[in-house]
């Protein structure tokens, strides 16, 4: 399935949560989607040759609290194992959330995914907003 | 060596940036050529194993056939000796020894064969490996180069908010806030749903009957009043 095919179902779908999507494929070729459950943190999915990567960016460094830096690493670590589904990594200076999935996941399946990566994008912030600025 | 360390330098060099090579761009072309030459390898090499399968075939059938005839000749030498006839025996006997003979060199060059064709498919399962193993290097490749993408639009958007503080923390409480609203609403409907089966209730009582009724609570009113003014 390609991204736009996939922007167009998610579009039309409505999950047994009541849970809608708002998915744009934007000229980089990242397919960015707005879950309503989540609707301030974005999930941008991209392609590779092998799988679909659904990525929430989450914070910079530089909003994190200077001298906490290294306790919101471990904080993270810690978490990562009891997340469903998705797991904490840094992209350059930027925090993101994200789960990967094989490209012949089922749509069923990739639904379900980011519903519950945009849930667990609020869980995660809630327990890390102290370290936060 | 691993891809994984080169993309780490190169990450923590800072190579964020979309389009910035994530690794020496020397490197991808060296797994690229690797991958080609593996695949040209595989692909000649399947040839080859084609005709020399071939030939591996063709002598299994001959040495079949030859140790048919031994099992033949053997056969007739016995018969031969009962009927008495032991010139015969004889002759049959040094036919058998030149058949065992050439299907001895067959069987040598068959298992010489069989030897190469063996070697040949280990070969192409090892190019296979370095295929896959190749595969799998630039697979991490592209998996950051796609998460570089992935993360421009956000960190862009980062530095344009960035000026206002607690962002994580206002985006939250909208998210929060947006969470109660969906929950009243559902409280609400659940509050509708509730009354509108408690109307349902009371037209099943009124139609049978049961409860207070417009025209006797207008009596009952008007019993009041004419009370009221001593009537």
């Amino acid at each position: 399935m390609s991204l736009n095919e996939l922007a167009f179902k998610l579009n039309a779908h409505i999950t047994a949560e009541d849970t809608r999507f708002d998915a744009v494929l934007a000229e980089s070729g990242v397919l960015e989607v707005i879950c309503s459950n989540n609707e301030e943190f974005p999930i941008n999915i991209v392609k590779t040759d092998t799988q679909l990567l659904a990525i929430t960016p989450l914070f910079n460094v530089n909003e994190v609290k200077p001298d906490k830096v290294n306790e919101l690493n471990e904080e993270l670590l810690l978490i990562s194992p009891a997340i469903p589904l998705s797991a904490i990594g840094r992209q350059g200076d930027s925090y993101i959330l994200f789960g990967a999935m094989a490209l012949d996941t089922l749509f069923e399946n990739i639904v379900h995914e980011l519903e519950v990566q945009a849930e667990n994008t609020v869980d995660v912030l809630q327990v890390i907003e102290p370290l936060l600025l | 060596m691993g891809i994984l360390k080169n993309i780490l330098t190169a990450v923590r060099g800072g190579a964020s940036e979309v389009g910035e090579s994530i690794v020496d761009a020397n490197a991808v072309r060296i797994l690229g050529q690797e991958i080609r030459d593996a695949q040209d390898a595989i692909a000649k090499a399947k040839q080859s194993l084609t005709g020399l399968k071939a030939s591996e075939i063709k002598l299994k059938r001959e040495i079949n056939s030859l140790e048919s005839d031994v099992a033949s000749y053997e056969s007739k030498a016995v018969q031969a000796l009962e009927a008495g006839n032991e010139a015969l025996a004889v002759e049959v006997a040094e036919r058998i020894a030149e058949i065992e003979s050439e299907a001895a060199e067959k069987g040598a060059e068959h298992s010489a064969l069989s030897a190469q064709v063996n070697k040949i498919n280990s070969m192409i399962r090892q190019r296979e490996k370095v295929i896959q193993k190749n595969g799998r290097e630039l697979e991490k490749i592209k998996t950051v180069e796609q998460l570089q993408k992935a993360t421009s639009s956000m960190s862009t958007n980062f530095a344009a908010t960035n000026a206002s503080e607690h962002r994580v923390s206002k985006a939250l409480e909208r998210v929060k806030k947006k969470q109660v609203n969906w929950e009243d609403r559902m409280e609400a409907g659940e509050w509708m749903e509730g009354e509108a089966s408690g109307d349902d209730l009371d037209r099943k009582l009124k139609d049978a009957g049961i409860g207070a009724t417009a025209s006797s609570g207008a009596s009952s009113v008007l019993e009041r009043l004419k009370k009221k003014s001593g009537q």
